[in-house]
């Protein structure tokens, strides 16, 4: 070793000549070396994966980003906006919204006015912004598309197909990553009681106040089932970097273009 | 490293185009096996069910 050592500035030659000096290399030195060698290379892969989920993911779902906005303003401005009459679904085992005024009636046919609704969005395609101003990473806006597939949810946040779209009755669903993809979901902790998201679609902004956030089991789909009312519930992984849980916000709308009509303030 | 470079065939250019190419797939295999770990086990996007 120490002739190797003397010997390193002077080239090959004298290196190729140290190695030829020193002993055969034996069984237990190829295991050890070999080990050293694997765990070189484990560290090094699991640092490129680090590197990967943090930065290469959220790169990826920026410039996605940027994509969808355009094609997002494109959706406002061509979407079909029809008014349909409005019949309120009492979900069995809950009440009505807590604001309606029981003395409405909907007469014969059950409506009690016209609500707003817009052509539903192809499956992938954008068709809304989320905003929560009480989140520094979210004040800003996140588009969101349709479907909550991983290749869908690679743009960061989705909307679940099978709800409503939000700003119309029921309960309208949207999943988005937390510590990945642009991890617009983040600070969802972050969120209490009476914070408001805004999501923007093509008929206008509606307002959702928070009412819970609470931790369930990944299987837990009935913080997805129809809800009397409007609401809008968002998902995401909790802890973060862990799909261990599931991390629900609740929130009921509070205005909105069709807030009076479902909320019953008409 | 330097060890698989030798082993490859050609001259200096045509080494040096061939271990780009297999660098490239190497990493976009890794990009697309980071991307498979994250979304099943990381952070898999939120949804319940």
């Amino acid at each position: 070793m120490t002739r190797l050592a003397e010997n390193t500035d002077t080239g090959d030659r004298a290196e190729t000549d140290a190695s030829q000096a020193l002993p055969p290399p034996t069984l237990s030195y190829k295991i050890v070396r070999g080990l050293g060698w694997t765990l070189v290379w484990l560290g090094g892969l699991t640092l490129g994966f680090v590197a990967h989920q943090l930065w290469i993911t959220t790169f990826f779902a920026k410039a996605n980003q940027a994509e969808l906005e355009v094609a997002l303003e494109e959706r406002f401005a061509a979407a079909e906006i029809v008014e349909v009459e409005y019949v309120p679904v009492v979900v069995p085992g809950q009440d009505p919204p807590d604001e309606r005024d029981p003395s409405i009636s909907g007469g014969a046919s059950g409506s009690v006015g016209l609500l707003k609704t817009e052509s539903a969005p192809e499956d992938g395609s954008p068709f809304a912004e989320i905003r929560i101003p009480s989140i520094e990473s979210l004040a800003e806006g996140w588009t969101v598309v349709e479907g909550v597939r991983l290749s869908q949810l690679k743009n960061g946040a989705g909307h679940m197909p099978w709800t409503p779209l939000p700003g119309q009755p029921g309960n309208a669903v949207i999943s988005g990553h937390r510590t990945t993809y642009g991890q617009p979901f983040h600070d969802l902790d972050h969120l209490t009681a009476g914070d408001t998201i805004e999501v923007e679609t093509a008929i206008g902004t509606h307002v959702y106040a928070v009412t819970e956030v609470f931790v369930v089991r990944p299987t837990d789909v009935w913080v997805t089932h129809p809800k009397s009312g409007a609401w809008l519930t968002l998902t995401t992984c909790n802890p973060k970097f862990s799909a261990r849980e599931r991390l629900i916000v609740h929130a009921q709308m509070v205005a909105g273009p069709n807030a009076e009509v479902i909320l019953g303030r008409a | 490293m330097r060890r698989i470079y030798r082993m490859l065939p050609g001259p200096t250019p045509v080494r040096v185009a061939t271990s780009i190419v297999l660098v490239s797939i190497v990493l976009i295999a890794l990009h697309f096996f980071y991307e498979w770990v994250g979304s099943n086990f990381l952070d898999t996007g939120g949804t319940v069910g």
